[in-house]
């Protein structure tokens, strides 16, 4: 009860605080002074110094998590340190960067020459993997802000039958593949442009993104950690670290008893639970092992199904290039060229570039959309085929553990395991 | 405090939070909803006051108010810009109280305890997991599969010159005078000379020997129906034995029928023994000859290759359609304008002359302003959402001859010919002015701001009183002679769409109600007024001193054109009729929804 009147207070007092620093909005200056607006959704760059506070901030904030996670198994420890984190890597980093979005300024940096990141990029997308790669996904658990915010509001989850929670997790991966295709193609930094926690963070965002932001909140009441469980794109990169985990946390400090009594406590549905052995008949693990075989069979045909179809459509998917839409806009409307109302148009006049120029690029970066169309449906084609095909490998389960790929490491789990109470 | 007493506390916050987040959520939908239906920037008020001051521009006690008025509207906005930030905050803070409240409420009450459901069948689970992965990804590359279907590729259209490299504002709006044409013979298209002005720097072409017509008479221009409303557009007929009774279900009187290729709105033109309707679709537009008296196709020739044509044609509306103007003959060549800004023109065999994009015209209903031929110029009528401009195209080359900017609105009205003490006018028609030209040069001779709304009926003269009507607005009587001063005006009975016409000192008008009325030309006395049971798109025309209406049933009214307004017959066409009857040598040519019919006794 106390700590949740401090969380409370906390909040309050956090939200004041920026209400108080909120201006409004004044109409941009109709006057060339060569002063340059702010932007209003992308912060200011910060020094150097403290670019690698925040580095270090962000590895003190693993280190913890995963030591609380690990060792110290303080579900309390925990949520302090994640409202450590929404509040520094969140309210105030604003959200940027983050583990997150750094995936996309990696892969423009292996796409692009010109495009460089900076060190502190490069560790905010790699500290968190490596830790998960040895302690599990403590990152998500205390050290995320997006996770944070959503899972201070949890209240009262329900859990999903099987067949919804697999099928939802097809969506990540799609998420990922195609942030991985606009970035690469120099297109937009789509997981950014839709975080929807980020516009709170910053107390500026577009109106339907605040409105899809306050709906995730919402649905996270009942439905726990909707972002991190059916989109984050980062998830599946933690996720794959996670499964290798040597060190990844457990339900029990020591032997599970089998009480069931934790079963119902993980809001997230990642607690494995052991199989009743009397099903595995030798009929049930004859037809298993047969579809097993023919979806390992098929599996090169979704990829080439994903390949073909995600390429095909690379005509719809390349206009979200800014090069590719004012092309096409002047081809379907060779009237607009002269339109100087059209910022798009007049900026491209300002840049100096021919129309030709313009179409020849859009042209290349088309092409460059329909060979990562490939990539991108491949990958699509081979997750859809080594998902369904999972579903007939069966592993012996013969305690109650999380699922390490699933896992937030949350640590609500262990206070239900009465092992734990007698600790 | 006892867990009793927290909980009920913890009830009475989740009470007030749920309250306090509703009554917060309602607010923002309705002051998100007054921002999206009144934009406060896109002013009626100051879009009236500017267009004062362009009228006035040295008036600064206007521009004081516009200044004013602006402020307002910025201040409106940002207020509720304001209002929509705060509240979110305000529904933010609430949620999160609620949240809180509840979270504690929950803790209060759980208990840790077995679970109750019996444990579910993991086999199963297994099947049905596998199936539903397998339609989520069937569907993710189903959809792919039909978007590139659906999607259509505009850079493979696209060869380098499409887009030229003209900087913006290069358009002059001033008269582009270049040629001045002698006008002692009327109609005489292959005498025009050119006098190139040398000091006009904007010159765009001349006239010069392009036009290589034969010569034509301005009675070779009355046998003929060479453009919307026939000669000069008046909607008077010259021709005899014009007949009045048939019927298109059981063929009488029906001489031929056949279906037309593309659809459109526009009315036939004649040339001698041709016949010339246009259509066009997304697909494509096109212009089709038929022998006037076996309806044998002759020719059909699509308008495409032209270069700045849009890859896609602009959006219009079905009752307007890609092909509504009439196209303009002069025994020459036959001249077609679509909806996508492309203007064409093929000689009488089919054979392509020139043609050009004028720009794509930025109109919701989509273009539908009809050509009309004077004189070695095919004169354009062009007003669209974002100005308007009259031209006039070098009829053998399709060279500019004169462009001018029009400060009116979009239109959907055309052009027509009024001649006043032998000197040529072409009359106009928008909101707000019913305006005069010089057709030679583009000079505007006179303009009155008589009419409002979105303009469509063409005008009629008579005796050199131009009539212009507008539904919503009001009918009026100008003199030409006297710059468009105000003879007469009634709102009694407006058009729409249709356009009225004069004669004899009658003028008659017709509704999309189905009301036509006579009104007397000269003092806008109501003569007589008949109700039909369907509405009128279409315009009257004059033949043989009857009236002749379509309705949009198909119907055609055929009333006496004279103060009893006898109602002769009323034949059936057989299907909705839009077009306007045209008339040669003891033959109705009508164009219905479907089908070009050729009517004779």
């Amino acid at each position: 009860m106390k700590n949740i009147s401090r969380i409370f207070l906390s909040l309050i007092f956090a939200l004041t605080l920026f209400q108080a620093n909120a201006q409004q909005r004044f109409p941009k200056p109709e006057f060339e002074t060569g002063y340059v607006q702010p932007s209003p959704t992308t912060p200011e760059p910060r020094s150097t110094a403290l670019e690698y506070t925040d580095v270090l901030v962000l590895l003190a904030a693993l280190s913890l998590a995963s030591w609380l996670v690990i060792k110290k198994r303080s579900r309390r420890g925990i949520l302090w340190l994640s409202i450590f984190s929404l509040l520094y890597f969140g309210f105030y980093r604003e959200g940027c960067i983050c583990s997150v979005g750094s995936l996309q300024n990696i892969t423009l940096a292996l796409f692009d020459p010109v495009y460089k990141v900076s060190i502190t990029v490069l560790l905010f997308f790699l500290l968190p993997l490596v830790f998960a790669l040895f302690f599990g996904r403590t990152f998500c658990a205390a050290a995320c802000p997006l996770g944070a915010i959503q899972d201070l509001i949890i209240i009262k989850p329900v859990s999903l039958p099987v067949w919804v929670r697999k099928t939802l997790s097809f969506i990540p991966y799609v998420y990922l593949g195609f942030a991985i295709l606009y970035a690469a193609t120099g297109t937009d930094f789509i997981i950014c442009r839709y975080d929807p926690f980020v516009g709170f963070f910053r107390m500026d965002a577009p109106y339907i993104m605040i409105v899809i932001g306050i709906a995730l909140l919402i649905l996270g009441l009942f439905f726990a950690r909707p972002y991190c469980r059916v989109f984050c794109p980062y998830g599946v990169l933690l996720s794959w670290m996670s499964k290798f985990s040597k060190h990844h946390m457990s339900i029990t400090p020591a032997e599970c008893i089998s009480c069931k009594l934790c079963e119902n406590s993980c809001p997230f549905d990642a607690i494995e639970i052991p199989e009743d052995e009397k099903i595995r008949t030798p009929k049930t693990l004859r037809e298993n092992l047969k579809r097993f075989s023919l979806f390992a069979l098929l599996i090169p045909v979704w990829v080439f199904i994903g390949g073909y179809a995600i390429s095909s459509s690379h005509v719809l998917l390349s206009r979200a290039h800014p090069d590719v839409y004012l092309s096409e806009l002047l081809i379907a409307h060779p009237e607009m060229k002269n339109d100087t109302k059209n910022i798009d148009i007049k900026a491209f006049r300002e840049s100096g570039k021919t129309f030709d120029q313009l179409v020849e690029n859009a042209a290349v970066i088309r092409t460059k959309f329909r060979i990562g169309g490939w990539y991108l449906g491949g990958f699509l084609g081979l997750v859809i085929g080594i998902m369904v095909m999972n579903q007939f490998l069966f592993r012996k389960k013969e305690i109650y553990e999380p699922h390490k790929g699933d896992c937030f490491s949350c640590g609500r789990c262990m206070s239900y395991c009465p092992v734990e109470k007698l600790k | 405090m006892d867990q009793e007493t927290k909980l009920k506390l913890l009830r009475q916050i989740i009470v007030i939070s749920s309250a306090f987040c509703i009554l917060v959520a309602f607010l923002l939908v309705f002051n998100f909803w007054q921002i999206k239906s009144h934009k406060p920037l896109e002013s009626k008020s100051i879009e009236a006051l500017v267009q004062r001051l362009a009228d006035d521009p040295k008036n600064e006690e206007l521009r004081e108010e516009i200044r004013d008025f602006d402020l307002l509207a910025r201040k409106a906005y940002f207020t509720s810009e304001w209002q929509i930030k705060t509240g979110t905050y305000l529904l933010l803070f609430g949620g999160i109280v609620l949240a809180i409240a509840l979270k504690m409420k929950t803790d209060i009450e759980a208990t840790i305890a077995l679970p109750e459901n019996a444990p579910e069948n993991p086999l199963k689970n297994r099947i049905i997991s596998h199936r539903w992965l397998l339609i989520s990804g069937v569907t993710v590359f189903a959809l792919a599969l039909l978007s590139s279907y659906l999607t259509k590729d505009f850079l493979k259209n696209y060869h380098p010159g499409l887009l030229s490299d003209a900087p913006a504002g290069e358009k002059s709006e001033e008269i582009q005078l270049i040629s001045i044409v002698d006008s002692s013979a009327v109609l005489e298209a292959d005498t025009a000379k050119t006098d190139t002005s040398k000091n006009n720097p904007k010159e765009v072409s001349t006239l010069a020997a392009s036009q290589a017509a034969k010569k034509t008479t301005a009675a070779d221009f009355k046998n003929n129906e060479s453009s919307f409303r026939g000669y000069l557009g008046q909607g008077i007929s010259y021709h005899k034995n014009i007949p009045t009774d048939w019927d298109g279900a059981s063929g009488k009187n029906i001489k031929w029928k056949v279906a037309v290729s593309k659809p459109g709105y526009n009315s036939p033109v004649i040339w001698g023994d041709k016949i010339f309707i246009a259509g066009g679709d997304k697909v494509s537009r096109l212009v089709s000859c038929y022998d006037r008296n076996t309806g044998r196709l002759l020719w059909e020739k699509e308008a495409d290759n032209i270069p700045g044509s849009p890859a896609a044609p602009p959006k219009v509306t079905d009752d307007t359609g890609l092909s509504a103007p009439t196209m303009a003959i002069d025994g020459t060549n036959v001249y077609a304008i679509f909806a996508t800004g492309d203007i064409i023109a093929f000689d009488l065999d089919g054979n392509r002359v020139w043609a050009k994009n004028l720009g794509v015209p930025v109109n919701h209903y989509g273009h539908s302003s009809s050509l009309i031929y004077w004189k070695g110029k095919v004169i354009v009528q062009y007003d669209t959402s974002k100005g308007g401009r009259m031209l006039a195209l070098d009829a053998g080359t399709g060279n500019t001859v004169w462009d001018i900017a029009r400060t009116n609105k979009i239109s959907w009205s055309s052009p027509m010919l009024l001649d006043l003490n032998g000197k040529m006018q072409i009359i106009t028609t928008a909101d707000p002015s019913v305006a005069a030209y010089d057709p030679e040069t583009g000079k505007e001779l006179w303009k009155a701001d008589v009419l409002s709304g979105e303009v469509a009926p063409s005008a009629a003269t008579w005796n050199g009183l131009v009539f212009a009507t507008n539904e919503y607005a009001k009918t009026v009587a100008l003199d030409a002679a006297k710059n468009g001063a105000l003879v007469w005006q009634s709102d009694e009975y407006l058009s729409e769409v249709s356009s009225p016409v004069a004669y004899n000192g009658l003028l008659f008008l017709a509704t999309s109600y189905g009301v036509l009325v006579c009104y007397d030309a000269q003092s806008g006395e109501n003569i007589w007024e008949k109700q039909f049971d369907k509405g009128f798109y279409s315009s009257p025309m004059i033949a043989e001193n009857k009236v002749y209406i379509i309705d949009m049933d198909g119907i055609m009214h055929i009333l006496k054109a004279d103060k009893s307004g006898t109602i002769v017959s009323e034949p059936k066409l057989g299907e909705p009729g839009f077009a306007l009857p045209v008339f040669a040598e003891g033959r109705i040519y009508i164009r219905g929804k479907n089908s070009l019919f050729c009517i004779g006794r």
